[in-house]
């Protein structure tokens, strides 16, 4: 049973459970475990990995719940913790290049419907269209997908996005950008296939 | 893009290059007004800005909300929790 009165946020709930608190923290996992799997499944390709990276996250927060100090969200805090812990987890691949993106703007453009007359999605949009996001999103690349995730599912700012993927400001804005391109071609096609 | 063009001092392509940092409205205010007055003059641009912005949109709108963690892994994690955290 707890002895803390009612934690109304993460913060009083993270707080709660540095002093040993497991309810309160049960309660902060339920929040955000979903979250926090959707990220980690961007880090890797093994699911069976990504279940452990997200139980690594946990019990990481769990130990490290002193070391929150508010200036990010908590988001960007278990994320970061994810990536870390995930870098772990993948310890052979870590040493790996990341991939050289080379792919021209205009071409990503084109591909994505720049410079063409049809406009498919204005109609198609509105049907189905949380299934052929979905489909749109899962089509990209692990890398792809991370940044959209953080910055326009999660809605982290470029700050902290950048700081989650150890990124520039500068860098984290290109990948953004060129994700945001191969998703509209993803989803352009999905519409034009009639879902 | 076969026919691009220069309207209020840039290229179609460098409105390409900035339309992230424009929806995200990250630009500064005179180049923003410079991609406004492109747009405005330029339909190719103008449509693709919009579909652009609709498909982030939806991306925004329909995934706010994680899928919920399904009951065998959330099972597994709170036993983790519970195992190991004494």
């Amino acid at each position: 049973m707890s002895v803390h009165a009612e934690p109304e946020d993460d913060v009083a709930l993270l707080r709660c459970a540095e002093s040993g608190d497991r309810e309160a923290f049960d309660r902060f996992v339920e929040r955000h475990q979903a979250a926090v799997f959707r990220f980690v499944r961007t880090l890797g390709p093994d699911p069976a990995l990504s279940e452990d990276v997200l139980q690594e996250t946990f019990l990481a927060a769990w130990r490290r719940a002193r070391t929150f100090r508010g200036e990010s969200s908590v988001r960007t805090w278990l994320f970061t913790i994810a990536r870390n812990a995930t870098a772990r987890q993948y310890r052979r691949r870590v040493g790996e290049p990341e991939r050289q993106d080379v792919a021209s703007l205009d071409d990503l453009g084109v591909a994505a419907g720049w410079g063409t007359d049809s406009d498919p999605e204005a109609t198609a949009i509105q049907q189905e269209q949380r299934a052929a996001v979905v489909r749109a999103l899962e089509a990209l690349d692990a890398e792809d997908r991370r940044v959209l995730v953080l910055r326009d599912l999660e809605q982290l700012n470029g700050e902290d996005a950048a700081a989650v993927l150890g990124l520039t400001l500068a860098a984290l804005k290109s990948r953004l950008h060129r994700a945001r391109l191969r998703f509209a071609a993803h989803l352009r096609r999905e519409i034009a296939d009639g879902f | 893009m076969d026919s691009e063009r220069l309207i209020a001092g840039l290229w179609c392509s460098e409105v390409l290059a900035d339309l992230s940092d424009y929806f995200d409205d990250q630009l500064p205010p005179e180049r923003r007004a410079q991609i406004e007055s492109h747009l405005r003059g330029c339909a190719v641009c103008e449509r693709f800005g919009g579909q652009f912005s609709a498909a982030v949109t939806a991306l925004r709108r329909t995934l706010t909300e994680p899928d919920p963690l399904d009951q065998g892994a959330s099972a597994r994690l709170r036993e983790r929790l519970r195992r190991e955290l004494k």
